[in-house]
């Protein structure tokens, strides 16, 4: 099964939000829980922290961006103060923000070495497993640069090598330009490497600027340390045998990641001291060095690489709006203009959303979204790819149904992985945006962003904003939504709003096998997304309602015909259309409605 | 109504689409409709991509993924159907085109489609468990088109007709037939197996089965093979050109059951082309032919081959070392035997691809005839004297080690090792004391070579006989140094002093020697005693030899080379012009066989008798009369008196060498025995035996009769005892 299919509701598994299913782990939920209370640390550094098992300050600690792969002054990572003091929620807490456990790197081995007990062990094994956790922008690129038929080769970790997008895409974004070192080919794009270095970006503008293949001749250069290098680029993160790490230094030294070689330098200075602390037995070529992208200065990252490139990209689009001339004739124009004048953005396709033209970058849209994939390469048959395009103009495309502040908003998440300024207004734009685009991390993004406006809503808003994450698979909204009606139920029934909104939504299913009269277990993934609204909205609010076990099935009785009941006032109110007023100020009083049928609730059972 | 809430709760949100339109769906379900007929149609450069996907989207996530979905399976249905009444309608050749060209369009189409319902794919699909877009255009067009009840069959039919047609040499389309077959595999194994696979392998068994009938009746053995392996690269070769991968193995088995299993016996058995008159004539091609193709039948193909061959080797190697002919000349006998093996070798390299359980095959045949034959021991070793006296002059070092080899292979097939090492000493004394070795590095290299095969024991006294003959030649130049003044013009001697036990000793039958010799002989003794106390010298006349300067009767001078004997004989001339066989007998008391051969070889010689017998004959009797020869003349100085000297063995003396054999014997099996008790204690009859032919089957394979014999001798002498209660039990005393 692809992994997408639940890409609207569950976390992307690429993004490593914090899951509870560890597969191959055998470690009770209780295991993570303390049998002693842990001491706090409300002021300690991670190191403290994680020594303490102190996992609320840790949480704070990584939220606020501490690399969690840096080294105190004994040499020592918080994951290896977790794993010798064992605690395992913290270890696992750590893991899950990126910390290092992989063999035959410096920190993973003493993490391994110091593990209390076996069930640490077993957590490093579970996580050295899996894939490294990378956000969706490096994620995406990742693959997009391992699919490259001359890449996958060197690549030797079968893991790496599945698309995240599901088993029925296989194709992959080509490359515009394949390196040659000791024979082997290199495949790459050249605005992810400008983007990263300006060695490469300079030499685009110039000596290879119409070239496709760079062959390298000197002996010196290494393949795998280059290969290292142009994966980093890619995916911040990079993976280096320690034996190559002097080869990739000198490499940096010319491609000016300064930031890179300087970390390089302190680790190679490190390593030597490093051999006397280690086994001696290890095999020096087999002694990795990993680093994630967290430990580089911000702005030396990859979205912060790519948000230059969109910014630069940004300021040479048009956004005049040359209401008389013919759009064919702008496009055109305005294409041969851009070619003629602007080269340093690497801007290789345009896209019109409203009138204005956006310049953007064929892989970086590829890689993000699959809806522009197929749009880049597969058009010949449509309409848009019916007219050859001039040879020195930019394929441009029309976007339509789309505002251009959304746009924006969505190139710079695909570029970026960031989301600023999140007007709740425009969150259902965003959302628009992001399922037709098939952007499903954006959804969850936009959402994180949402949340915090909705404690403040008002309950109609909040109807409308549960229709809407139904509709367009926002997990967490839906949920948050249908919490608070739950818990809530009462007050809902008294909006207009919501007595609309039950017209508008299909029945309840009558089909009382689909009714759970048990608690669901905690955590269980329930398949919400073709559930019915008004079945979950049973289920959430038995549980937060609903009467011990053995009545619960009467409670659900209730609840049903006060349903019905709500949905005949709506219906009537529909009809009559003025007399919704007399029900909104009936809201001030208690509510009477037609057939006195009191709610049942907790309290009044206890009574 | 306030219209502020309203706003707020505005489902049809911010733009202008939707709901409003109750016929909404209705109308965007006919754009999209009427865009999969366009691109069916091959009009899609009509249709706007960015809309289609739009209106789709929108569908979906309006909640009519599920009218999308049907209505998608509806239209590619009925399309799908028009392509198969289409396809219905091609005529004959026509028919496979016609179904690839569409089933290209379709999978073009299907690729446009499934891009425009990208977002149903992506998430209504999954989360309504339904089949995705691409996976249900395949099935449609299984269903719809291959399954249909005219295509189903006749596709099928069209296949095997052109398999069937490529078979009988006809050339066919193979990018067509690769491309339909290719269809088949994508839409799923089971289509493939189910529609085409299962049904070649029917027709093929089919078309086989009479194929090699036919062949068999009208071919002989080789062109039969041939054509079966022609056959197979055939299959193989349609395999890799048109048909799935995993079809080799299956199709290949159909062609090994119905081509060669199911003939095989015939096959090899086959009159005047089998497999024996394949190695009589040494088909190398046939028989890697044969190997090859036989070897692919999973159970016992090469077990027939095998058996046949061994068993014609076995019936040619009795026959050659049982035929009486051939016990005339060892050497040739023995080559003969390494001829067959080369043969046989080269046979097994070439054709049979040096395979292991054919090598063992032959070598079990070998080590079956050559012991059938009881002199085979003797002529092996014969064969080495000749090849080291003679035949390997001015052969490089390499082929000598050649030679060696070959004879070491021989060797390991005798069992009864004893008997070769017996003859091998008595031939390597002759050959050590008549200095005729050809080469020392020859016979040190066969000793190394029979002492990593058999150990050192076995060698032990054949090493010795080496280290006498070197520990002579200093012995001699000691005697010379310290007595060479003494000996003046007496005759020079050269003494081997030959340690008892290392040589072949046979009962010394001394002769008088004449009284010059005898002198010297007792200097040395005396010299000799005198280094070496506590030795006893006993001369073995039997195997010395002589050079003497002789004037025939016109003054010719030569230098005859004679044996010890002979040269008694000659010098008994020096005092008597004629001799009678009595006084010659009573100068020498020479043993009776041994001077009649000796002088048979003086006097009966065609040419070159030093001696003249009287009356002339080639036979010597008692009273025959002896006088020099003057008119003895050769063109050389030295002349070398050959005696008369059987190299076989004569009957008698065969019988003598067994014998020894025999008694040497027993003293093995009775230190075998011992070792055996020693260690078992207790051991009934049967288990002795075992156990004692185990530990001696190295060397000789013992005759349990002898080994019952021994175990009683034993007893006699307290060694062994019987059980009181179970008399089959040994018991071991002391």
């Amino acid at each position: 099964m692809s992994p997408t299919r639940h890409n609207n509701n569950l976390p992307n598994p690429n993004s490593w939000t914090i899951s509870t299913d560890l597969d191959g782990m055998d470690l009770d939920p209780s295991d993570f829980g303390s049998s002693i209370p842990l001491k706090k640390v409300p002021n300690g550094d991670v190191f403290e922290a994680s020594r303490a098992g102190d996992v609320d300050r840790l949480k704070y600690l990584l939220e606020s961006g501490v690399n969690v792969n840096a080294r105190d002054q004994w040499d020592s990572v918080a994951l290896y103060y977790a794993c010798l003091a064992g605690h395992l929620d913290a270890a696992r807490m750590l893991l899950e923000s990126g910390a290092i456990c992989s063999e035959h790197t410096f920190d993973g081995d003493r993490c391994h070495y110091a593990a209390l007990n076996l069930k640490v062990r077993k957590l490093l094994k579970a996580f050295e497993a899996r894939p490294p956790p990378l956000g969706p922008l490096q994620a995406a690129l990742r693959d997009t640069f391992l699919a490259c038929a001359g890449n996958r080769e060197y690549s030797d970790h079968p893991d790496y090598g599945v698309s995240s997008n599901g088993g029925s895409s296989s194709y992959h974004f080509p490359p515009d330009v394949v390196f040659v070192v000791q024979g082997s080919p290199i495949e790459a794009h050249r605005v992810i490497l400008s983007a990263r270095s300006p060695f490469f970006k300079r030499k685009f503008e110039t000596d290879w600027k119409d070239r496709k293949e760079v062959r390298f001749a000197r002996e010196k250069l290494s393949y795998t340390a280059l290969y290292s290098l142009i994966h980093f680029f890619y995916s911040d993160r990079l993976e280096i045998a320690v034996d190559d790490m002097e080869d990739l230094v000198r490499i940096c030294k010319v491609c000016k990641c300064d930031s890179l070689q300087r970390i390089l330098e302190k680790e190679l200075i490190h390593q030597k001291f490093a051999e006397y602390k280690a086994l001696r037995d290890v095999d020096n070529s087999q002694k990795r060095f990993i680093l994630q992208g967290l430990s580089l200065p911000e702005e030396d990252r990859l979205p912060a690489a790519l948000h230059q490139i969109l910014q630069i990209s940004l300021a040479n689009s048009t956004r005049e709006h040359n209401q008389d001339n013919n759009v064919e004739e702008l496009s055109y124009n305005v294409g041969a203009m851009q070619i003629n004048d602007v080269v340093d953005d690497l801007a290789d396709v345009c896209v019109r959303v409203d009138k204005n033209i956006f310049r953007c970058h064929q892989v970086v849209l590829a890689s993000r979204s699959e809806y522009f994939r197929a749009r880049l390469s597969r058009m010949k048959d449509f309409y848009e790819g019916k007219d050859a395009l001039p040879v020195d103009a930019l394929p441009c495309l029309d976007e339509h149904d789309l505002r251009t502040e959304a746009f924006e908003k969505m190139i710079e998440y695909m570029y970026t992985d960031g989301l600023k300024d999140i007007d709740p207004d425009q969150a259902e734009e965003m959302f628009d945006a992001a399922s037709r685009y098939l952007l499903f991390p954006l959804k969850r993004a936009v959402a994180d962003v949402l949340l915090p406006h909705l404690e403040m809503a008002s309950p109609a808003e909040l109807c409308h904003w549960l229709i809407l994450s139904d509709m367009y698979g926002v997990f967490k909204i839906r949920e948050y939504c249908l919490d608070t009606i739950a818990c809530n139920f009462e007050t809902f029934a008294d909006t207009l709003e919501f007595r609309a909104m039950l017209l508008t939504l299909p029945p309840p299913s009558g089909d009382s096998s689909l009714r759970t009269t048990a608690p669901s277990a905690p955590g269980a993934v329930v398949n919400t997304d073709q559930a019915n609204l008004l079945d979950d909205l049973r289920e959430k609010w038995l549980e937060a309602e609903a009467a011990e076990l053995d009545k619960r099935d009467e409670s659900a009785l209730l609840f049903d015909k006060r349903l019905e009941m709500l949905v005949l006032v709506a219906e009537r109110e529909k009809s009559d259309g003025a007399p919704a007023d007399d029900i909104h100020d009936g809201c001030k009083s208690p509510v009477s409605p037609p057939t006195s049928f009191p709610m049942p609730s907790k309290q009044e059972e206890r009574v | 109504m306030s219209g502020q809430k309203k706003k707020n709760f505005q489902i049809e949100a911010f733009k202008h689409r939707v709901m409003v339109d109750p016929k909404y769906a209705e109308k965007t379900w006919k754009i999209l409709e009427h865009a999969i007929q366009e691109i069916y149609n091959h009009n899609a450069s009509g249709l706007s991509f960015e809309e289609l996907y739009r209106n789709a989207y929108n569908m979906v996530l309006h909640k009519f993924g599920e009218k999308l979905y049907s209505g998608l399976v509806t239209t590619m249905t009925s399309h799908l159907s028009d392509i198969s009444k289409s396809i219905e309608a091609a005529q004959g050749e026509l028919f496979l085109e016609e179904l690839n060209r569409k089933w290209l369009d379709h999978n073009k189409a299907l690729q446009m489609i499934r891009d425009i319902l990208m977002y149903m794919d992506r998430t209504f699909i999954p989360s309504t468990h339904k089949t995705p877009v691409h996976e249900l255009g395949l099935n449609l067009w299984r269903d719809v088109v291959i399954h249909s009840s005219k295509t189903q069959i006749r596709l099928q039919d069209t296949l095997l007709e052109l398999v069937h047609r490529e078979r009988n040499g006809e050339v066919i389309n193979r990018g067509l037939m690769r491309s339909i077959i290719k269809m088949l595999m994508d839409l799923g194994s089971s289509v493939y197996q189910d529609d085409f696979e299962q049904h070649f392998l029917e027709v093929s068994a089919n078309f086989y089965g009479l194929e090699s009938q036919q062949y068999i009746e009208s071919c002989d053995c080789g062109d039969y093979l041939k054509k079966a392996e022609r056959r197979l690269n055939e299959e193989m070769e349609r395999v890799s050109h048109y048909l799935d991968a995993r079809s080799l193995e299956k199709i290949t088995n159909v062609v090994e059951k119905e081509m060669i299993e199911n003939h095989m016996h015939r096959l090899v058995h086959m009159e005047n082309s089998g497999l024996v008159n394949m190695l009589v004539n040494d088909k190398y091609d046939d028989l890697g032919r044969k190997y090859n193709l036989f070897r692919r039948v999973a159970n016992g193909g090469l077990l027939i081959v095998r058996d046949v061959m061994t068993s014609y080797i076995r019936d040619t190697g009795k026959q050659l070392v049982t035929d009486p002919e051939r016990l005339k000349d060892p050497v040739d006998f023995v080559q003969r035997l390494l001829d067959l093996k080369d043969k046989y070798d080269k046979i097994i390299s070439l054709a049979f691809n040096n395979d292991k359980t054919f090598q063992n095959a032959l070598n079990s045949s070998f080590e079956y005839f050559i012991n059938l034959n009881a002199r085979s021991p003797e002529f092996i070793s014969l064969f080495v004297d000749d090849k080291l006296r003679k035949g390997l002059k001015g052969v490089s070092e390499e082929d000598v080690e050649v030679v060696l080899d070959k004879v070491m292979m021989l060797f390991r097939y005798l069992q009864e090792k004893d008997v070769f090492e017996k003859y091998y000493k008595q031939h390597l004394a002759k050959r050590l004391l008549a200095g005729k070795t050809v080469s020392d590095d020859a016979e040190r290299s066969l000793i190394v070579k029979l002492k990593t095969e058999c150990g050192y024991q076995f060698t032990s006294k054949l090493e010795g006989m080496f280290t006498d003959m070197k520990t002579s030649q200093d012995t001699m130049q000691g005697f010379h140094e310290s007595l060479g003044a003494e000996l003046g013009d007496s005759p020079s001697l050269t003494v081997q002093v030959l340690t008892t036990g290392s040589w072949p000793t046979q009962p010394s039958a001394t002769c008088n020697l004449p009284a010059e010799i005898l002198g010297v002989c007792e200097k040395f003794r005396s010299y000799y005693l005198g280094t070496h106390t506590g030795r006893r010298l006993s001369w073995q006349t039997n195997m010395g030899t002589a050079d003497l300067k002789a004037i025939f009767g016109k003054g010719q001078k030569h230098e005859l080379n004679v044996s010890t004997y002979q040269m008694c004989v000659l010098m008994l001339f020096n005092n008597a012009d004629r001799l009678s066989y009595k006084e010659i007998e009573q100068a020498t008391e020479i043993p009776a066989s041994d001077l009649k051969r000796c002088l048979q070889s003086l006097a009966c010689a065609r040419v070159k008798s030093v001696l003249r017998k009287e009356p002339i004959g080639r036979d010597i009797a008692e009273d025959d009369n002896f006088s020099v020869n003057d008119k003895f003349s050769s063109k050389l100085y030295k002349v070398r008196i050959s005696t008369v000297a059987a190299q076989r063995e004569s009957e008698p003396e065969n019988q003598e060498t067994r014998q020894r054999v025999e008694e040497d014997r027993k003293p093995q099996i009775e230190a075998a025995i011992v070792r055996i008790m020693k260690s078992r204690r207790v051991l009934d009859h049967n288990n002795i035996v075992a156990e004692v032919i185990k530990q001696l089957q190295s060397r000789f394979l013992p005759n349990p009769v002898v080994i019952k014999k021994r175990i009683e001798s034993l007893i006699e002498r307290e060694f062994l005892e019987r059980d009181k209660n179970d008399r089959k039990l040994y018991r071991y005393l002391a």
